[in-house]
């Protein structure tokens, strides 16, 4: 999968970049619009990091090239304006997704996967990993040959997972991803912790393998 | 007005008064002119004149043994001989020696032509009294009442003046120079604090949104700290509340940013909404948070529908049932009636009433909340925002939140 990141703050593009390289990822980044523009019209990427404020314009204006030049790629909008009417101009030219600042990798992470999964949906609508399999259509889970029955948010919760597998994930960014940031969230993670051992136990009782590790108290890693 | 009728009856009194004192001094004249004449007839002819011989006036005569009489002026009754009625009249006394004896002489003539005189005169005044009372009521309450009219109608427009609205002054022109150099100053002064209003409205949205990019650094380092495992776990713990931190000032700043777009009325997307679908998704979302405290839950819903922006009543929704579940005991229990015009949202909590006028208030909260202080103020800003009345009261045990449609 080939990446764009547009994203004029160093230290976040840095981050995006390194969050994302892994194996089949190939990340390029650019500060500006103009330089986006050039490289859009150069290459064909997989799906595009969009931020809004670039120094020399704004990103809707990438969104209307792409539309005139009858490009196709997966646009996730990254904004620190958490505005409803700029979520649907952005929706209305052709863009994907709209994620506000600030945002946790994990979830850049998880919709850029969704995204991409839905862009491919014709083609593939299960998901594969290490013996799980996803059917997104049924939202139905097999783990092994079994087919295991999950909650709404345990499923959500199993993508969100898988999209991020071998990445530490922060209990801050699994309650967000879970209950939204709109909620003002009670104090403690514990009921975090209760839907992380459910998910386990399910997995573990199929697969007999524990996929999800805990990292201190700071979040859990996916296997 | 008032002031206008006692200056014009003092005006009257003194008037009549100085009127009647020189009629008087007048007559006091004559008929000294008149006694003078008697005495000069009597010392001329050796004899007492006889009453006609004084056309209009009477003259008496007594004899008196008094040496003298000191010439005095009264008033007297004065009995008119051709019409034979008694008028008010105006008499003086003198002494006459005739003949080695000594008259007291009395001459009475009529007031009567000065008395017409200061009834007509009076009558005069009192007309042109009335008439310029009526003329002043008429130019008052016609001519002024147009003239102060648009006065008025700008003071009215400088009372509804409301510095967050869209609408500028409406200020009616008038002829009047100062009324007109009143509106300029007027006009200027609300446009110049419209206008820094907008700025600093403007500045804290732009402020608010500034901070996001450099919190979205701080959350993006920080995941990628934690992908370090080599670190230590107290490390960790200090990662954990830089996090908790860092997601306490990201809401803060959404929550004044979307202050900041209520009061600028600048979430319009209204659609009609079904409250209890709206009430019982939520319910739904926030299960485990409920089960997690073990909070028992207890709703009546009915059908209602308002028309509102999804996006705000979601958020009005959010903040009472978080609201409900941060200040609720462990076991405790929420009830949530939805009946008619009136929502009704109860919770178990600390004992005893909060103060009712202060939660809603910016940054009011309790000590051991860990929230932003920010939820209560945005559901009262969304009540209002579309005219909801929102109400606090505690009804032992349950801490009551009503909002009335």
């Amino acid at each position: 999968m080939k990446l764009l990141i547009i994203e004029d703050e160093q230290g976040l593009r840095e981050n995006m970049e390194q969050y994302f390289t892994e194996e089949g990822i190939i990340c390029e980044s650019c500060t500006n619009l103009q330089t986006a523009i050039n490289k859009t019209s150069l290459y064909q990427y997989d799906c595009i990091l969009l931020d809004i404020g670039l120094p020399d314009g704004e990103g809707f204006t990438l969104l209307e090239h792409l539309k005139l030049t009858g490009k196709n790629e997966c646009v996730l909008i990254i904004s620190a304006r958490n505005s409803l009417d700029n979520k649907i101009k952005g929706l209305n030219l052709g863009a994907d997704d709209y994620l506000t600042k600030p945002f946790h990798l994990a979830e850049l992470k998880a919709r850029v996967a969704a995204i991409f999964r839905r862009k491919a949906f014709n083609t593939n609508s299960i998901l594969n990993y290490d013996g799980i399999n996803v059917n997104l259509l049924a939202r139905e889970v097999e783990v092994k040959g079994s087919q295991i029955i999950l909650t709404r948010k345990e499923y959500d919760m199993l993508l969100y997972f898988i999209a991020n597998k071998g990445k530490v994930i922060s209990k801050n960014a699994i309650a967000e991803h879970l209950w939204g940031d709109e909620i003002d969230l009670v104090d403690s993670f514990d009921f975090i912790y209760t839907h992380i051992k459910n998910i386990r136990k399910k997995l573990m009782d199929a697969a007999h393998k524990d996929y999800i590790k805990s990292v201190y108290g700071v979040g859990y890693k996916f296997l | 007005m008032l002031v206008t009728l006692c200056v014009l009856l003092v005006a009257g009194i003194v008037y009549y008064i100085a009127i009647g004192y020189i009629a008087n001094n007048q007559l006091d004249t004559s008929l000294t002119d008149e006694i003078e004449e008697v005495t000069a007839y009597v010392n001329l002819n050796q004899r007492l004149p006889r009453p006609i011989d004084f056309d209009e006036d009477q003259t008496s005569f007594i004899k008196t043994g008094q040496k003298t009489i000191p010439r005095i002026f009264f008033d007297t009754l004065y009995h008119n001989p051709r019409e034979k009625n008694t008028e008010a009249g105006r008499a003086v006394e003198g002494l006459i020696t005739l003949k080695g004896e000594n008259y007291k002489v009395i001459v009475t003539e009529s007031k009567e032509a000065t008395e017409y005189l200061t009834q007509l005169i009076t009558g005069i005044t009192l007309a042109l009294t009335a008439l310029l009372l009526g003329i002043l009521t008429i130019t008052n309450r016609y001519i002024l009442g147009g003239l102060w009219k648009p006065f008025y109608h700008n003071l009215q427009q400088l009372k509804a003046f409301n510095i967050a609205g869209a609408d500028s002054l409406d200020l009616k022109e008038t002829n009047i120079d100062e009324f007109e150099e009143l509106n300029s100053a007027m006009l200027t002064m609300s446009s110049r604090v419209k206008n820094e209003y907008q700025n600093l409205k403007t500045f804290t949205e732009n402020a608010s949104h500034e901070m996001m990019t450099p919190i979205a650094v701080i959350t993006s380092k920080l995941d990628t700290l934690i992908q370090d495992e080599t670190l230590r776990p107290e490390q960790y713990a200090q990662i954990n509340d830089i996090y908790t931190a860092t997601n306490k000032l990201a809401r803060l700043n959404q929550s004044l940013l979307l202050l900041v777009k209520i009061e600028n009325d600048l979430v319009q997307d209204n659609y009609v909404l079904s409250l209890k679908e709206i009430i019982e998704e939520k319910l739904h979302q926030f299960h485990e948070l409920i089960q997690s405290k073990h909070i028992g839950v207890i709703y009546t819903l009915a059908d209602k529908e308002i028309t509102a922006s999804k996006y705000l009543v979601d958020i009005l929704i959010n903040n009472l049932f978080s609201n409900a579940i941060k200040h609720n005991n462990v076991y405790g229990t929420i009830r949530i009636s939805l009946s008619g015009n009136i929502l009704v949202f109860q919770n178990t909590g600390d004992e005893g009433p909060l103060n009712g006028g202060e939660i809603f208030e910016r940054f009011k909260k309790s000590k051991t909340s860990e929230g932003t202080g920010l939820g209560l103020t945005i559901v009262k800003n969304i009540c209002s925002q579309y005219n909801f009345k929102l109400s606090y009261y505690f009804e032992d045990p349950l801490h009551t939140f009503q909002i009335e449609f």
